[in-house]
């Protein structure tokens, strides 16, 4: 498997005149090509930090970041980012279509390639009937799927994903991970998925990295050994899912408790 | 600790721009003296009594026709908002008076009054008493609704409603009038005086720039914008003070 | 339409019916101003009155638009310029902008137009520039990293980002502005004695033309009403994405 984002001894220090924090240690790891890694970790982890300086937004103050090859040191032409907030990182004034096909339009990709690709997106996230809708009509499960179509349409070759589902309902987050899954799963897409949740993790990944208490260090990398076809009932009732979760459980309360 | 650094930079650079773009000949100097030149104006004219009792009766002006102003405004929007029937016949008709323009009235002030304090006032009330209505009309329709049926149901009477229900939920509106008038206010007491020539500051500098003495001109304008700095900065923090228990989201119009 | 129209239409009636008998010189009967005005605002007036004070309004808004928008971008955009800026800026805005006419009338005196337009245009940029800056600052965070995370250049992340970000502020700008403009354009043509809408209503007054005057002052007031419902439906046009179109 080639590697496609590579880590390599990432830390970050803010500082700000009279205060030094260190938000991230030590951060190294690699992700495969077609991998989906989940990372989590207690509340504070420096997990937003390790986002951005992955996405580009923000440089690090120590190692490097690759993609493809090429150092990142600003946001990188082959990712795409989900945030959390989905309400507020679509654009309101544009329609659904408009907001799936701008990163395209400013990427350049000529105009029928560009509506031909933003048919699919819209298509694989179960929106091909709302184009014309503003975001502000949808639901913030549907307006999620928006940031979604609107990042596989872009064809990164990482997806990141920061908390995207944290703060839809739990039956809109039970959808929102199947689809995300299954969108991995055709397209052969890359995905880091950042999250707090202990279950989310272990539902969707192959791998689990879990960070220690900031600052962050890999507490783990642990892999997923559940089967590739998974369903809300029976995975999580699998007792292979239980023991895994209790093991990622685990680890963030030694995590927690300052260990790393 | 670097903004008010900057922000005191910033006023220094326009003050040098003033002071040098004269000397440098860039501007005329007959129309622009140095800011020194114009400073020295401005400290000459502290000396004088006549200054200050033309800057009492510009602030007279202003602080009764605000008063007035707010004292109609927020009894008119009180009485307005909490009869249904009014709120709904008076509407439109406030968002087809509002836009015409105060000075339209000048003509007929100078009539009545000619250059009378009396002129500044009638314009004065005029333009800021829209600016307190429409707030606390904002207001009395912001009033819950769940809280105005309990009033109901424990059947206070109308004095009551207005008194513990209406009015703390229009007192942070009125606050915002009150800042958006007090800007307004001062800019038509201005005006009357400049234009219609009753007296204060605004006949002074009208004064000052037909006589040719250029520096007082500046002087003065520089007092009322002082003046218009501190009405709007302590308009600002009497607002803060009525809006601290206040989260709501409000729109500032 | 009735009911908007409604209360208006009543007033007009009270209006009419107390001032049907009036012998009174400063408020002459409705009736007697409404039959004055079309002999009035005839072509004449219109096209060397009404239509050249409308220009210079239309001129200095125009540019203290753009001058408004563009400084506010700037100063709004960054911090440090910001922290500059922000106690002369809040100097200047507190000159009531009248007070700007004898000091453009100490430069080249206070006939023609460009005093005119000057005044117009400097009066309205403040609140235009103030209101563009706060609304610059307010642009969502996350959108701006959305933006920069598809790799959006300068300029499609001013006119995607920024300046819809903005929309909101500017336009409450441009509504205080446009009615500092109307004030602005009357007064400039009082202050200076030329032709204009308020340069003639001054005339009336002090000709004593009582029923001219009230004439005049009706005109300014449809006139406001009209710029401000202009500007209502460009402000609907704007924004049409929020409601169901």
């Amino acid at each position: 498997m080639t590697t496609v984002l590579s880590v390599d001894a990432l830390a970050k220090t803010y500082r700000s005149p009279g205060r030094t924090v260190e938000a991230v240690r030590d951060l190294t790891f690699d992700i495969g090509r077609g991998e989906f890694v989940c990372v989590v970790g207690p509340s504070g982890a420096g997990k937003t930090t390790l986002l951005r300086c992955i996405a580009g937004l923000m440089p690090g103050t120590g190692g490097s970041i690759h993609l493809d090859g090429t150092a990142v040191t600003a946001p990188p032409a082959g990712m795409a980012v989900v945030f959390q907030e989905y309400g507020r990182s679509l654009f309101p004034w544009l329609t659904v279509r408009r907001n799936v096909e701008l990163p395209l339009a400013e990427k350049g990709v000529p105009r029928p390639a560009r509506r031909a690709r933003v048919d699919e997106a819209l298509d694989a996230v179960g929106l091909s009937d709302s184009g014309n809708a503003h975001p502000w009509q949808l639901s913030g499960g549907m307006q999620q799927r928006v940031a979604i179509a609107r990042a596989i349409a872009y064809e990164p070759s990482v997806l990141l994903m920061d908390e995207p589902f944290a703060a839809v309902d739990a039956q809109t987050r039970a959808e929102l991970e199947d689809l995300i899954r299954a969108l991995w799963h055709r397209l052969g897409i890359t995905v880091l998925f950042v999250t707090h949740d202990i279950d989310e993790s272990v539902y969707l990944g192959q791998r689990v990295l879990v960070l220690s208490r900031s600052p962050t260090e890999i507490l783990a990398d642990l892999p997923i050994d559940l089967p590739a076809a998974r369903d809300q009932l029976t995975t999580r009732a699998s007792p292979r899912f239980t023991a895994l979760r209790a093991q990622v459980y685990t680890l963030i309360q030694r995590a927690k408790a300052g260990e790393r | 600790m670097r903004r008010p650094l900057l922000g005191a930079a910033g006023l220094l650079v326009v003050m040098a721009l003033l002071e040098a773009l004269p000397r440098a000949g860039l501007v005329d100097g007959r129309f622009l003296p140095p800011f020194g030149t114009t400073a020295r104006a401005l400290g000459a004219q502290l000396a004088t009594g006549g200054f200050w009792t033309v800057l009492g009766q510009t602030a007279r002006g202003w602080a009764l026709g605000l008063a007035l102003a707010m004292v109609a405004g927020v009894v008119a929007g009180m009485v307005i908002g909490s009869v249904p029937v009014l709120r709904a016949a008076t509407a439109s008709t406030i968002e087809f008076l509002r836009p015409i323009p105060s000075v339209a009235l000048i003509p007929l002030v100078v009539l009545v009054y000619g250059s009378r304090p009396e002129s500044a006032l009638v314009l004065v009330v005029y333009a800021a008493f829209w600016q307190v209505l429409i707030q606390v009309l904002y207001g009395a329709a912001d009033v819950d609704p769940v809280v105005r049926d309990t009033a109901r149901s424990y059947r206070f009477s109308r004095w009551g409603t207005l008194r513990t229900v209406v009015w703390p939920t229009v007192l942070p509106y009125a606050a915002t009038g009150f800042r958006l008038a007090a800007a307004v206010a001062l800019i038509l007491e201005i005006t009357a005086e400049l234009v219609i020539g009753v007296p204060g500051l605004g006949h002074a500098i009208g004064v000052a720039q037909s006589s040719g003495a250029v520096a007082e001109t500046y002087a003065l304008v520089i007092v009322v914008g002082l003046i218009g700095v501190v009405v709007n900065l302590s308009a600002r923090a009497v607002e803060r003070r009525v809006l601290r228990w206040h989260t709501s989201v409000r729109r500032d119009l | 339409m009735i009911r908007r129209l409604g209360l208006p239409a009543v007033l007009i009636g009270v209006w009419w019916l107390l001032s049907a008998g009036s012998t009174s010189f400063f408020w002459p009967p409705l009736s007697v101003i409404a039959r004055t005005f079309p002999a009035t605002w005839t072509l004449d007036p219109i096209l060397h009155d009404v239509l050249p004070s409308l220009a210079r309004l239309a001129l200095g808004y125009t540019i203290a638009l753009l001058a408004g928008v563009t400084l506010g971008v700037a100063i709004g955009s960054s911090a440090t310029l910001r922290a500059c800026c922000e106690p002369a800026l809040e100097f200047f805005r507190a000159i009531p902008p009248p007070v700007l006419i004898p000091v453009i009338a100490l430069f080249a005196g206070y006939t023609g137009w460009t005093s005119k337009i000057i005044t117009i245009a400097l009066g309205c940029l403040w609140p235009i520039l103030l209101n563009t800056v706060d609304g610059v600052r307010a642009v969502d965070e996350v959108l701006r990293d959305t933006a920069r995370s598809y790799r959006f250049g300068r300029l499609a992340v001013l006119r995607h980002v920024v300046l819809r970000g903005a929309a909101p502020r500017i336009v409450t700008g441009a509504r205080q502005a446009l009615s500092l403009g109307v004030i602005l354009m009357v007064i400039s043509e009082m202050f200076g004695a030329d032709r204009g809408l308020g340069a003639a209503v001054v005339q009336f007054q002090r000709g004593f033309a009582i029923p001219q005057m009230w004439t005049g002052i009706i005109l300014l007031g449809l006139l406001g009403v009209a710029l401000s419902a202009l500007f209502h439906l460009a402000e609907r046009r704007l924004f049409a994405w929020r409601s169901d179109s």
